[in-house]
């Protein structure tokens, strides 16, 4: 008999207690209070009758029960042979090589591939090795199914082939996921469907302190699965780096200064660097600690000039001292305003529109009575007739609009839905407020915060009550308390329009002097697609958004001049250099800035303990781990045995009689002793 | 003089139409005890032998012209046509002390009540007994030091008062008699009655000392022994350890072994307690636990009889 936890049989050593007790009870029972010793004199015990055990039978039983849980407890097995361990298979190995931009520096390339090579020499037949490298992105060079496809003696030759014609990009270091998209490469079995001795990550790497860690946390690791850190050092060079942030966010901003983020590494030793424009242009000397980030603003651009290249100078290291600049282009949004009253008239719509729409340095909305270039269009319900049918065109296109429904008798309403009976009716009672708002509807997203949710607070005197019929597929953005619908998202062939059965005239509500009214217009406006943030400053490996959601190809130009035609809508994702990117669509001509991170600059060494901190298994690898893993599997093997079999229940059942058994002696006992004291 | 510590004396004595006592602890009001005992007492007095006793003595002098007339008897006046004085009322106003150990050592019991209950309710018995002649009655409880005093008054809710001190029970560790000897020495001034009531199983080696005090300042004292059946027998069989109530002492021992010994020198304490008593005059009773109270009230009065013609005919010579 074999036992899964024989530890517990420690525990019956617990039958010492009833043999104690059955020695002792009788003397330790005995006390009686009495009032007062001072008369009385201690006599000396006679003991001979407690070396005797009372009630052997009772003992017995206490001790089976005891001896019986204990080897319960110990989970006991009958032995049969198990089979034998066939752990022979060969090493799995994943080389993860650092591609990334700060594996540019002098001679750091060459010492990783050296070491790459050193490992795949080092393969044994039985091994399976693969090659990947890393950047922002984890790609396979060789896999394990494709080392083992291949003839022992080509396999080392074609992977070296590989490996030598790959070198660093100009991307930033993603080495959290790289690790785990390595650790996934593990397969169970060797081919030959034996265990392999061991599982190791072979890390190549300058483990730069910029380097981001994300989704190492809570990763689940094999448990045999080890990473060795090859470190490739470089000369201990002094190097900081700069990227120019976008200003493309800034849309209200006053100010046109450019700002860059300067990195200076924390094992750098200098201080000084100087910021320049190049070309004898404007330049500004700048001072930096080691370690720190700091944003710093550019020397002026020369008037007139849309792109830039700024460089820093000072340090060691040259790759990540270049940042490129695209001035944005001043955005004009062109907004058709129909059927609305004078603009100085402050009974009507266009008097609160103008004052929301303030001049910005990079956006200029305009409000146009014409529906040539208009990217959005507020139409009032006074629209006349004649114009409706040419609104309901212009949105058959493509386009989106507002119509406010300031008149229960707008004739333009059936006109632009379509509909022969538009079956408007004016609202009675005292006022109205905003019921049901649908939060999650692009429009009213951002009002979506405890903080900003509160629209009870506006009153519209006047609605406008509106049966919509089924076939328009309209969707019901917000209802007044009276359940009439009040902002209405219908589908007028590609286009959409928005129908808010109320105005912001003061006569209909006070919307207009409520601070929800710009948001919500501005919302409205983003909604349509109209004013859209245009970034002009991106990342190497970022997604560059087509400016253009319809139409033609789009023709897109990389630094190095290479040409590419995309599809109008489709992103631009050859960001693979820095540099300045251009783009033509539509007779229109843009261009987009792409710099590398700036925390590739950081190039100090990463502190491994932090690796370790989130869990990744970094050590050597010995063959103590395979054996390891060999022991877990017997131990495996014998639990399921032991599983299978079951005993310990037979032995705590058997325990459990007893105990009945012995409760009921006792019990007997018990009462056979108090009788006899009775009688006594 | 109190029966010798034989055998016999643990039996319940034959009744005599007194209350038995296992009946009357099963009572928990102390003070409806103390009543029981007491009008029990009074009723079952028409069938006592004893007659003639009185703890007041009541007596007429002659009127003399310029007493004050505020103690004339007007009705013996109405019926014999003399003036005559009565003076006993001043004369017996009586100031009665209650000394009641409440060590843990009165916590012993073998009857189904404890020797505290006991003596508890002996002191509730004497003090319904003296209010109800108008006597002035305080209390002391000890165990180590004085837990309670009651000054003796005589007054409206006083014997409320006095029951709800006794029925708080034995709570001390340990017995000093002297400390309140000591004490009642300095609080009673006047002369009066100082009954004391103790197991007395602690050493004895001050009281003499503060008895000897006390029957100097004129005091009469009666001392109560109270003792369990069992403490006097001793009638344990098998070995076992014993444990001292007060101290938690554990003492092993074969009672058939020390039984002889320890009733020996059990006897040999009461005899000094009651030869210290009998040597200044003090009246002493041992009152074992199984027997009824009434005899304890009746030994008490027989004993201030004695003394009260002791004191007259000392007074008269």
């Amino acid at each position: 008999m074999n036992f899964l936890s024989p530890w517990f049989l420690v525990g019956a050593l617990a039958i010492a207690g009833p043999i104690l007790f059955h020695l002792i009870r009788r003397a330790a029972r005995e006390r009686m209070p009495f009032s007062s010793l001072m008369f009385l004199h201690p006599t000396p015990p006679r003991t001979v009758r407690r070396r005797k055990i009372e009630h052997l039978l009772l003992l017995l039983l206490r001790c089976a029960c005891l001896l019986l849980i204990a080897t319960g407890f110990a989970r006991p097995f009958l032995s049969k042979s198990l089979p034998v361990d066939t752990a022979t298979g060969g090493q799995q190995l994943v080389l993860l090589v650092d591609t990334s931009a700060s594996m540019r520096r002098d001679g750091i390339w060459e010492k990783a591939r050296a070491v790459a090579e050193r490992y795949l020499a080092k393969a044994s037949p039985a091994d399976q090795v693969a090659v990947m490298t890393f950047d922002r992105q984890v790609r396979t060079v060789v896999s394990l199914a494709e080392w083992s496809s291949w003839t022992t003696d080509a396999r080392f030759a074609s992977a070296k082939q590989r490996l030598a014609a790959i070198s660093p990009g100009w991307m930033g270091t993603q080495l959290g996921f790289a690790l785990t998209a390595a650790a996934e490469q593990f397969q169970h079995n060797t081919p030959d469907g034996t265990l392999p001795k061991s599982r190791v990550v072979v890390l190549i790497s300058d483990m730069q302190e910029g380097a981001k860690l994300d989704g190492l946390q809570g990763h689940e690791w094999l448990k045999d699965a080890r990473v060795v850190i090859e470190r490739v050092d470089g000369n201990n060079e002094s190097n900081a780096g700069l990227e120019i942030l976008d200003p493309s966010g800034n849309t209200t901003g006053q100010e046109n200064d450019i700002h860059v983020r300067v990195v200076n590494a924390g094992n750098s030793r200098k201080e000084k660097f100087r910021l320049d424009w190049g070309g004898g242009g404007a330049s500004s000397d700048i001072y930096l600690p080691p370690g720190q980030s700091r944003t710093f603003t550019a020397p002026k651009l020369a008037a007139g000039t849309a792109t830039g290249k700024l460089q820093l100078s000072g340090d060691d290291i040259e790759f990540d001292n270049t940042s490129y600049f695209t001035a944005p282009e001043i955005e004009n949004i062109p907004i058709a305003c129909l059927g609305m009253e004078p603009s100085n008239d402050p009974a009507g719509l266009l008097y609160y529109l103008q004052r929301i729409f303030q001049p910005a340095p990079r956006r200029n909305v305009q409000l146009v009575d014409s529906l040539t270039n208009a990217a959005f269009a507020i139409i009032s319900g006074k629209l006349p007739q004649e114009q409706s049918s040419a609104v309901r065109d212009w949105l058959t296109g493509g386009k989106s609009a507002l119509l406010v429904l300031n008149n229960a008798q707008a004739q333009a309403f059936a006109t632009l839905l379509g509909l022969s009976d538009p079956s408007l009716t004016e609202s009675s009672g005292d006022f109205a407020l905003l019921g049901r708002i649908d939060f999650k509807h692009p429009i009213f997203a951002p009002f979506d915060d405890p903080r900003f949710s509160d629209f009870s607070r506006i009153h519209f005197w006047k609605h406008r009550r509106w049966e919509i019929p089924s076939a328009l597929q309209a969707n019901v953005l917000a209802d007044f308390d009276d359940h009439s619908p009040a902002l209405v998202e219908v589908p007028v062939g590609k286009g959409r329009l928005l129908i808010l059965t109320s105005g912001w005239n003061p006569e209909d509500s006070q919307l207009a002097v409520s601070s929800k009214f710009p948001p919500l217009i501005q919302t409205m406006l983003e909604w349509s697609g109209s004013t859209a943030p245009v970034h002009y400053q991106f990342r190497t490996g970022d997604p560059i958004p087509s400016p253009a959601t319809s139409g033609a190809t789009v023709q897109w130009q990389k630094p190095d001049g290479k040409q590419i035609a995309l599809a109008a809508g489709a992103p631009f994702l050859e960001t693979d250099m820095p540099g300045i990117y251009q783009v033509t669509w539509e007779n229109r001509h843009r261009q987009f800035a792409v710099n590398l991170p700036a925390d590739e600059s950081r190039i100090a060494p990463m502190p491994i303990d932090e690796l370790a901190r989130l869990g990744v298994p970094i050590g050597a690898v010995k063959e103590q781990a395979a054996a390891t893993a060999r022991v877990q599997k017997r131990e495996m093997q014998r639990t399921e045995l032991e599983n299978h079999q079951k005993l310990w229940r037979w032995m705590l059942a058997a325990a459990l009689a007893i105990a009945l058994l012995e409760i009921i002696l006792s019990g007997w006992l018990a009462r056979r002793a108090a009788t006899v004291e009775a009688i006594t | 003089m109190p029966a010798p510590l034989q055998a016999n004396s643990l039996r319940p004595r034959p009744q005599t139409g007194f209350v038995d006592p296992k009946v009357l602890m099963a009572i928990r009001n102390l003070e409806l005890r103390a009543r029981l005992v007491v009008e029990g007492f009074w009723s079952g007095l028409h069938r006592s032998p004893y007659h003639g006793f009185s703890v007041e003595f009541t007596e007429y002098r002659s009127y003399s012209p310029g007493e004050d007339t505020r103690y004339l008897d007007w009705r013996l006046f109405a019926r014999s046509d003399r003036y005559y004085v009565k003076k006993f009322e001043d004369e017996t106003n009586l100031r009665c002390h209650l000394l009641v150990d409440q060590s843990h050592s009165m916590t012993y019991q073998s009857v189904g009540y404890t020797k505290s209950d006991y003596a508890r309710t002996l002191a509730a018995t004497l003090a319904w007994f003296l209010n109800g002649q108008g006597d002035a009655v305080g209390l002391f409880t000890f165990d180590e030091r004085v837990r309670d005093y009651l000054p003796p008054r005589h007054r409206h809710g006083h014997l409320r008062q006095l029951m709800l001190a006794l029925e708080r029970g034995p709570d001390g560790k340990h017995t000093n008699l002297a400390e309140p000897l000591r004490r009642v020495s300095e609080l009673a001034r006047k002369r009066g009655l100082i009954v004391f009531i103790s197991d007395f199983l602690a050493p004895i080696e001050q009281l003499e000392h503060h008895f000897a005090l006390l029957a100097a300042a004129g005091h009469e004292v009666a001392v109560f022994q109270v003792l369990d059946p069992n403490e006097i027998a001793f009638e344990f069989e098998r070995p076992m350890l014993f444990q001292d109530i007060e101290s938690r002492r554990d003492v092993f021992l074969d009672p058939v072994t020390v039984r002889a010994e320890y009733q020996r020198k059990l006897k040999q304490h009461s005899e000094q307690v009651q030869g210290i008593c009998r040597n200044l005059g003090f009246a002493f009773h041992r009152l074992v636990t199984n027997q009824p109270l009434e005899l304890a009230l009746l030994d008490f009065l027989r004993s201030r009889s004695r003394r009260g013609k002791i004191i007259r005919r000392r007074a008269r010579s």
